[in-house]
């Protein structure tokens, strides 16, 4: 229950009903009459007062409906509204997931959760601002739509027609559900910056409307503060329908490099199994379409309550395809959600890698370079490569490998590390450690796949403390082992150990990591991938230095200008929505324009799951959602008028029964 | 202070006229009973007395006035009778006029018209060679005329009515017992009065009745108190106030409310009517309104008070 103007009707209930109680307690003002005698009257009348200005209140069936009527009409002056979440005005912040999930159409008139819930927050807008002029003061509200990121639409305003036009602007997006950074930023609106007073919020605290259909990621590490309060409001359907591949990748056989194979991942969202036709094109020409549906199991939920989708692997027969390619794999089902339907990539053409070895301290490296695939492999001393660097004529080599020599200089380039620390900006060493043992490592990390640390044993390690930039990979005790860096145009990954000085050259798990890290560091930032970018990950690549008339190509052909932050290298994005990116550029002189395609895919299982939840738990706290339909405030004055006037009538009614003349 | 204060008459032709008077020459009071009166008047009595109407004998006594010693009879019988004649009296007639505060409200006002009517009553029975007196009473005592007789007191009749003006509470019992109690003649008692007594009016007539008055009840109401629905005065919410006692009542006028009025009206004036029926008094309602002359040589007239 919600009151919009209860303020309006307390004044008047305070006004009124003393006045009527008055009425009651102080006789009638009446026409002074001389008779020759009251002895008849007397007998006659049945309000006979005693002379006394104030009488005593006497059980009256006409005062109890009066008052009754007053109360109603007082409480309609109020305006009641049912399935109100709390008091009218205050602060608001209206939290907005327009994530991908939120582009599911299960409505019955098939429009976006992000269109209902838009309609839903500006419907509660409307309401906030309501009650015409005995509305009062209306509440501040504070938009922020969130996915991958937040982004504040409004800061508080008190403007209804700001707020709405904020909503209005929000897009969707193909994003994750992330919601920390959306209360980090509410937060910063809410809370007192003053240290000692962190705890109190700033004014009073803001109600948090969160308009979401509840698949939020990192709901975990989230936990309510004393004082927030969350309304969660849900939207979308529990029974949501929803296949959609989970993870695509294309691969050219180690002994056919003009082939390639494509590998897709398929998830049943839904708690009965499902088939689908899965199709695969290849520049825009079907190449491929599965023989029979695809059988995907039924998602379940194990005994720790977690959900497991149904999944089924698709891989299709290799194919020959020396030149680059934008292979699209595609499900032939339709379902409440559409974007996850389809998964691009983008796969680069078949190539060799050509590396240098700068040093080679350890001959394990060179050992295991020589066993690669390489298209070239040379071998230079530290000096050679200094000389090089400071001359500014380095070879295009695709990686260079720095075992054990310390550059006075990294110019950008694709680098493998291993050993000193090499003079980036970030590593921070500050000393040195013995005899350490892996504690943990990125497992899913591609330079990681099929390495096992769990037998590494290092006798001496360079103890870094690396900044947000650089992503450790693998970790002892004493800090990072393995780390990556991908900064401007520069790629590296960095061993912070001699090999020399552990037992990793001995062991299987180098290898494999050495046969992982120099493709992965090669085409890592261009424009080909095997693997393709998610709507969370930067376009990052490198382009000519003498580039010129940069631009980025939307999947909606909408083009933007780039501008070369770093020479050699661009950065756009996070995209918000998938599809196929183009990087254009000219060089000077020349009319031909260059291009480079990324392929942007929603791959990402739990936002697959559209299932709307009707409950959020924020660690310990459980908040219950409410379904939009539910939601709609209902006015209540005009029921409480056609009592009011029913009452009055009643009364009348009474009246003239006591006043009737009897036969 | 009366609503008709200001428009009391000041002139005794204002009461009666001489059109009234000439008309009323014709009429006579009657009394149902035969009366003793202290002269010989033109009415037959009971008691035996001189008159040429032979009723008894009796012995004679000594101290005997031997003119009606029947001396035939002695003449046979050898023994004194003396003859009895019906004695011939003139007739008692009191009028009361009650002149509390109550009687000067109405639409006719109430004690001019009992004025009125008391002149007319008074002028036939002065007219009629019987002993006229008339009384006015309220709770500050009683005002008395005695014993007129003859056309030419109706000056005197119609001045003494004119100085008489309503005021005051009710007297009605202690005035009812002085005068039943002082009048040692018998005749006509005729009470003008709205008998809206408080303090009720059994006592009062109990005091008159029985005593050899032929006793009327004339209860002089005015139209608004009879039929207050029928006047533009008795509308919306009312302060009532009691012009004798500044009693208020407080009412709001609804039909529901008049109804009631108007059945304790019928049951106030019944039960005068049957008080009145049980001890042999007349009990007349006369609505100011109704003209005199029609009061007088009708009403009046079929309910056997004048002839």
């Amino acid at each position: 229950m919600n009151w919009l103007t209860p303020m309006t009707g307390l004044i008047v209930a305070a006004i009124v009903v003393p006045l009527l109680l008055l009425l009651y307690f102080l006789r009638l003002r009446r026409l002074p009459k001389p008779i020759a005698s009251t002895l008849l009257w007397m007998k006659s009348i049945e309000d006979l007062r005693a002379n006394a200005p104030f009488q005593r209140l006497r059980a009256s069936l006409l005062l109890f409906i009066q008052l009754l009527i007053i109360i109603l009409l007082v409480l309609a002056l109020m305006q009641p509204q049912i399935e109100s979440s709390g008091r009218t005005g205050g602060r608001r912040v209206f939290l907005i997931d327009n994530s991908a999930s939120m582009q599911s159409t299960d409505s019955e008139d098939s429009v976006t959760r992000l269109q209902k819930a838009k309609e839903l927050a500006i419907g509660r807008i409307q309401e906030l601002h309501g009650g015409g002029l005995l509305g009062g003061m209306p509440g501040e509200v504070m938009v922020i739509a969130f996915a991958d990121g937040a982004e504040v639409m409004c800061p508080f305003t008190d403007s209804s027609r700001k707020a709405i036009s904020a909503i209005n602007s929000i897009r969707p997006t193909d994003g994750r559900t992330s919601i920390a950074e959306a209360m980090q930023l509410s937060r910063a609106f809410t809370t007192n910056p003053n240290p000692d007073q962190a705890d109190r919020p700033v004014k009073e605290p803001a109600i948090l409307e969160l308009f979401s259909d509840g698949r939020i990621q990192d709901l975990d590490g989230e936990v309510l503060r004393a004082g927030e309060r969350v309304i969660y409001n849900v939207i979308g359907s529990p029974e949501a329908d929803n296949l959609g591949i989970i993870s695509m990748a294309a691969d050219r056989p180690y002994d056919q490099g003009d082939q390639v194979q494509v590998f897709a991942s398929i998830a049943n969202y839904n708690p009965d199994p499902a088939d689908c036709t899965v199709q695969m094109s290849v520049n825009g020409t079907i190449r491929a379409v599965t023989p029979e549906p695809v059988q995907i199991p039924a998602a379940q939920v194990n005994d720790q309550g977690v959900f497991i989708p149904g999944i089924e692997q698709v891989v299709f027969l290799p194919f020959e395809q020396p030149r680059n390619a934008i292979i699209e794999v595609a499900l032939l089902r339709e379902d409440d959600l559409a974007v996850d339907n389809t998964c691009v990539l983008v796969t680069p053409p078949e190539r060799s890698l050509s590396v240098v070895l700068v040093e080679g301290r350890s001959t394990v490296v060179k050992w295991v370079l020589d066993a690669m695939p390489l298209r070239s492999l040379d071998l230079i001393s530290g000096s050679e490569f200094d000389a090089m660097v400071a001359e500014g004529e380095l070879p295009e080599w695709d990686v260079i490998v720095l075992d054990g020599h310390v550059p006075s200089e990294i110019p950008p380039g694709h680098y493998l590390s291993i050993g000193p620390t090499p003079p980036v900006e970030g590593f921070n060493q500050y000393g040195t450690a013995e005899q350490v043992f892996v504690q943990s490592i990125k497992q899913d990390h591609p330079l990681l796949r099929a390495v096992n640390l769990d037998r590494l044993y290092v006798g001496s390690m360079n103890k870094l403390a690396p900044n947000s930039e650089i992503e450790v990979l693998a970790e002892s005790v004493e800090g990072p082992l393995i780390m990556s860096i991908d900064r401007g145009g520069l790629r590296m990954v960095h061993v912070s150990f001699d090999l020399l000085e552990s037992n990793w050259p001995r062991l299987r798990s180098f290898v494999n990591f050495v046969a992982n890290a120099l493709p992965w560091i090669a085409t890592t930032g261009e424009a080909a991938s095997y693997e393709g970018l998610t709507t969370a990950d930067v376009i990052t690549s490198r382009v000519p230095l003498a580039a010129q008339d940069v631009t980025i190509e939307l999947p909606d052909g909408e083009r933007e200008s780039l501008l070369l932050t770093t020479p050699g290298s661009v950065s756009w994005g996070p995209p918000a929505r998938t599809g196929l990116y183009t990087l254009r550029w000219s060089m000077p002189g020349s009319d031909e324009e260059m291009a480079k395609e990324f392929a942007v895919n929603l791959v990402n299982e739990p936002e697959g799951h559209v299932q709307a939840d009707e409950e959020l738990e924020f660690s310990v706290d459980l908040v219950q959602g409410r379904f939009g339909a539910q939601q709609i405030w209902r006015s209540l004055w005009p029921w409480l008028i056609g009592v009011a006037i029913a009452m009055l009538m009643i009364e009348w009614l009474i009246y003239n029964r006591k006043n009737r003349l009897k036969p | 202070m009366n609503q008709a204060d200001s428009g009391r008459p000041t002139r005794v032709d204002e009461l009666i006229d001489s059109k009234m008077m000439a008309r009323l020459d014709q009429i006579d009071v009657v009394s149902r009973k035969i009366f003793s009166g202290k002269i010989q008047g033109e009415r037959r009595s009971r008691r035996k007395g001189v008159s040429v109407e032979f009723a008894d004998y009796r012995p004679y006594v000594h101290g005997d006035d031997l003119r009606f010693i029947d001396w035939n009879i002695y003449g046979r019988l050898d023994r004194l009778f003396l003859k009895l004649f019906m004695e011939e009296e003139d007739l008692s007639l009191v009028i009361g006029i009650d002149s509390s505060g109550s009687m000067g409200w109405g639409k006719p006002d109430k004690f001019l018209y009992a004025q009125k009517l008391a002149m007319a009553l008074g002028y036939i029975g002065l007219s009629n060679q019987n002993r006229v007196s008339l009384f006015s009473y309220n709770d500050e005592g009683i005002q008395l005329l005695s014993n007129l007789r003859g056309r030419r007191r109706t000056s005197e009749l119609g001045n003494w009515l004119l100085q008489q003006a309503p005021r005051g509470g009710e007297g009605f019992e202690s005035a009812m017992k002085t005068i039943s109690g002082a009048r040692s003649g018998r005749g006509v008692m005729i009470i003008l009065s709205d008998f809206l007594y408080k303090g009720g009016y059994e006592k009062g007539l109990r005091a008159v009745a029985g005593r050899g008055f032929d006793v009327f009840a004339m209860q002089v109401l005015s139209p608004e108190e009879i039929d207050p629905a029928g006047t533009s005065s008795f509308t919306g919410d009312l302060r009532l106030t009691d012009i004798e006692d500044e009693d208020t009542a407080e009412v709001t006028i609804s039909p529901l409310l008049l109804e009631r009025y108007r059945r304790n009206l019928n049951g106030w004036c019944g039960n005068l009517r049957d008080f009145c029926v049980r001890r042999d008094i007349t009990h007349m309602l006369v609505d100011t309104s109704t003209a005199l002359d029609t009061l007088l040589l009708d009403y009046l007239r079929r309910r056997g008070l004048l002839k």
